[in-house]
C-alpha cells in the first residue's frame, strides 16, 4: 500500500470530521429508536444499553405508523406519476409540435418558478374548499403535480429536444401519429430525464408538511411528516417515539437515493444550470 | 376536460387517414395536436396556479376573515400597515424581516465557505470519494420534519450537544436552557442547521465545476512558473464563480421562502427572536381565528414574491455580466 502524504492525512482528516457532522442527527434517531421509554429520559449516551425493537414496532402498530405510511406512499406515487404523464405530454409538445403561442405558454410555466409556495397558499386552501377537495388526498396531489411544473417542463422539453430530429421525421414517414412516435420512440429515449424528475419530485413530496398540515383534518389520511408533528406535539410526547418515527419517515428516502444516485446528482446539477 | 379525454382526442387527431390535405390545414391540425398535448398541463395551472394567484393579488386589497360573506375593500392599506403604519403590526413585521434578512445572508456566506473546501479537498482525494459524496449528502435527501425533530433532541436542556459540550471540558458553552430556548442561541443554532442543510448541494455543484476544470490547463501553468496561489487566483477562482452565485442565491432564495424549519423547531420563539417572514404570512394566513387577516396575509405574500423576483433580476444580471 502507498504511504499516505501529510497534506492527505490532513484532507482525509478534515472529511472525516465533516462525514461526523452529516450523520450527527441520524445517528442520535437511530439511538433514540431502539431505546425504550425509561432509558431515553437517561440521555447523554448514544449506543443503547438496552436495545429494544420494541419502540419501533409499538410506533409501526400501535400509533399507526403503517397506516400514515401507506398514505404517504400513495400521495407520493400518484403525484410522481402524474407530474410524469401531464409534463412529458406538455414537454413533447413544446419540443417537436409547431402551434401559436408555444413560447409563450412554455415561459408562462417556467415564470412560476418565481411565485413562492406561501403566496398561494391561503387562496388555494379557499379554493379547494369550494371544490369540496379539501383534506382529501386529491388535494394534496394536483397541487404537488402543478407544483412540480416549472422544473418538469424545462428539463423534459430540454430532453426530448436533445433527441435527434431525424427520428421524428423517419417515425412520420412510416405513418406514425404524433402519440405513436411520443409513446414509442421520444418516452424510452428520455428515461433517464424521466427517472430524474421523478426523484426529485418523490424526495419534497415524501417530506411536504406545510399544505398538508392545513389541508387535512382526517386522522386516517394523514401522512408521515404531519403524524410525526401530531406524536411530538402530543400531551406526552416521548422522544423514543418520536425518533422511531423519524427513522420511519427518512429510511425509505434514505434507500431511494442511494438506489438512484446517479440521478439524483445529474438532475440537480442540470436544475440548478436551468 | 380530463386527462384522459384529452389524450383520446390527441389519439383521434393523429391517427386520422392521411389524405391530401392543404398546406394550412396540416399546420392547423399539428397545432390542434400540440394544444391536446399541452391540455392537462395548461388546466391544471389556470385552476391551481393562475386562480390563486389571482385571487391571493385581489385579497391583498381588502380585509377579510375567511367567514364573512364579502371582503371590505381597503386599497393599499394592508401594505401601508405591514410595512409602516400599525403600531404593532409594523414593528413585527421589521423583526421578522431583520431575521431573515439575517438568516439568508449567514445562510448563503456559510453555506460556500463549508461547501467550496469541502468539494476541493473531495476532489483532491481518490479512495473513498463516492462514500464520502453519499455520506455528505444525506442532508439534503432528508431534509424536513423528521430531521429537524432529531435536531431538536440532540438540541435538548440534557441533550447530546449540551453533554458533549460538557464531557469536552467546554461547558461554558453550553445552554442549560436548550440551544433553542436561548434567545442568544436560538437564531445562530437554526442558521446552522440551515447550513447543514444546504452544504450538500452547494458541495455537488462545486465538485462537478472542479472536475471539469483541465488538469492539463493547471499543469501548463504550473511549468510556467505559477505557484498555487495564483494558480488559484486566474485558473480555479474565475471558473467557480458562476457556481459560487448560483449557490449564494439558491440559498438567499431558500432561506427567504422556507420556513418550515422555523415551523417546526421554534414557531418563531423565544419571544420572536426567530420569527421569519414566511413564518408570520402563514401564522396571518391559518392562526387568527375570526379576526380578518387573511387580506394581510396575501399582502405579506406579494411583498415576499416582490423580493423573490428583485433577486432574480438580480440573479439574470449577475450570470449575464459573467459572459
Amino acid at each position: 500500500m502507498r504511504r499516505l502524504s501529510a497534506g492527505a492525512v490532513v484532507a482525509y482528516a478534515a472529511l472525516a470530521v465533516y462525514a461526523v457532522v452529516s450523520l450527527y442527527p441520524f445517528a442520535w434517531m437511530v439511538s433514540g429508536a431502539f431505546k425504550d421509554r425509561l432509558e431515553i429520559l437517561e440521555g447523554g449516551h448514544l449506543i443503547p444499553r438496552r436495545p429494544t425493537l420494541a419502540t419501533l414496532a409499538d410506533t409501526w402498530s400501535r400509533l399507526h405508523f403503517f397506516d400514515y405510511f401507506l398514505n404517504s406512499l400513495k400521495v407520493t406515487g400518484l403525484t410522481v406519476l402524474g407530474v410524469l404523464v401531464v409534463y412529458s405530454l406538455a414537454g413533447y409538445a413544446f419540443a417537436m409540435v409547431d402551434f401559436p403561442g408555444r413560447r409563450f405558454v412554455f415561459w408562462f410555466f417556467v415564470a412560476l418558478l418565481f411565485v413562492p409556495s406561501i403566496t398561494v397558499l391561503l387562496p388555494l386552501t379557499i379554493l379547494e374548499n369550494k371544490l369540496n377537495i379539501l383534506g382529501t388526498h386529491t388535494g394534496l396531489i394536483l397541487p404537488f403535480v402543478n407544483g412540480t411544473a416549472p422544473l418538469a417542463v424545462l428539463m423534459l422539453t430540454a430532453a426530448f429536444r436533445a433527441v435527434p430530429h431525424d427520428l421524428h421525421d423517419a417515425a412520420t414517414a412510416d405513418g406514425a401519429g404524433e402519440l405513436r412516435i411520443f409513446w414509442r420512440v421520444y418516452l424510452p429515449l428520455a428515461r433517464p430525464t424521466l427517472i430524474t424528475i421523478g426523484v426529485l419530485t418523490a424526495v419534497p413530496t415524501w417530506n411536504e408538511y406545510v399544505l398538508t398540515r392545513v389541508s387535512l383534518n382526517d386522522e386516517s389520511r394523514y401522512t408521515l411528516p404531519l403524524a410525526l408533528e401530531r406524536l411530538a406535539s402530543g400531551t406526552v410526547p416521548s422522544y423514543n417515539e418520536i425518533m422511531a418515527g423519524s427513522l420511519i419517515l427518512v429510511v425509505p428516502v434514505i434507500v431511494l437515493f442511494l438506489a438512484l444516485q446517479r440521478y439524483f446528482v445529474n438532475g440537480l446539477s442540470g436544475a440548478v444550470k436551468n | 376536460m380530463t386527462a384522459t379525454e384529452t389524450t383520446t382526442l390527441a389519439a383521434r387527431l393523429v391517427t386520422r387517414p392521411r389524405r391530401p390535405t392543404s398546406a394550412r390545414r396540416v399546420r392547423a391540425r399539428r397545432a390542434l395536436v400540440g394544444y391536446a398535448f399541452i391540455a392537462p398541463a395548461v388546466v391544471l395551472f389556470l385552476v391551481l396556479g393562475l386562480y390563486t394567484i389571482a385571487y391571493s393579488f385581489g385579497l391583498s386589497f381588502a380585509k377579510w376573515n375567511g367567514f364573512s360573506p364579502t371582503w371590505e375593500w381597503v386599497g393599499l392599506d394592508n401594505y401601508r400597515d405591514i410595512l409602516f403604519a400599525d403600531p404593532r403590526l409594523a414593528p413585527e413585521m421589521r423583526n421578522a424581516a431583520v431575521n431573515t434578512g439575517i438568516a439568508m445572508v449567514a445562510v448563503s456566506c456559510g453555506t460556500v465557505l463549508i461547501a467550496l473546501p469541502l468539494a476541493s479537498l473531495l476532489n483532491g482525494i481518490t479512495r473513498l470519494r463516492g462514500t464520502l459524496r453519499s455520506i455528505f449528502f444525506l442532508p439534503y435527501v432528508t431534509a424536513g420534519v423528521a430531521v429537524y425533530y432529531a435536531w431538536r433532541y440532540v438540541l435538548e436542556p440534557d441533550g447530546a450537544v449540551n453533554l458533549a459540550l460538557r464531557a469536552l471540558g467546554l461547558g461554558s458553552l453550553a445552554r442549560p436552557q436548550g440551544f433553542l430556548a436561548d434567545p442568544a442561541t436560538a437564531l445562530p443554532t437554526l442558521i446552522v442547521i440551515m447550513i447543514w442543510g444546504s452544504v450538500p448541494v452547494a458541495m455537488l455543484l462545486y465538485l462537478a465545476g472542479l472536475q471539469a476544470i483541465d488538469p492539463a490547463v493547471l499543469e501548463a501553468a504550473a511549468l510556467d512558473g505559477a505557484g498555487s496561489v495564483r494558480r488559484l487566483r486566474h485558473i480555479t477562482w474565475p471558473l467557480l464563480v458562476p457556481i459560487t452565485v448560483a449557490v449564494v442565491l439558491l440559498g438567499l432564495r431558500d432561506t427567504m421562502q422556507g420556513f418550515q424549519i422555523f415551523l417546526i423547531m421554534t414557531n418563531g420563539g423565544p419571544a420572536g427572536h426567530t420569527d421569519v417572514l414566511g413564518l408570520k404570512a402563514y401564522q396571518q394566513a391559518f392562526f387568527q381565528s375570526l379576526s380578518p387577516t387573511l387580506g394581510v396575509a396575501s399582502a405579506l405574500g406579494w411583498l415576499i414574491f416582490v423580493a423573490a423576483l428583485l433577486l432574480a433580476v438580480v440573479n439574470a444580471r449577475l450570470l449575464r455580466g459573467q459572459r
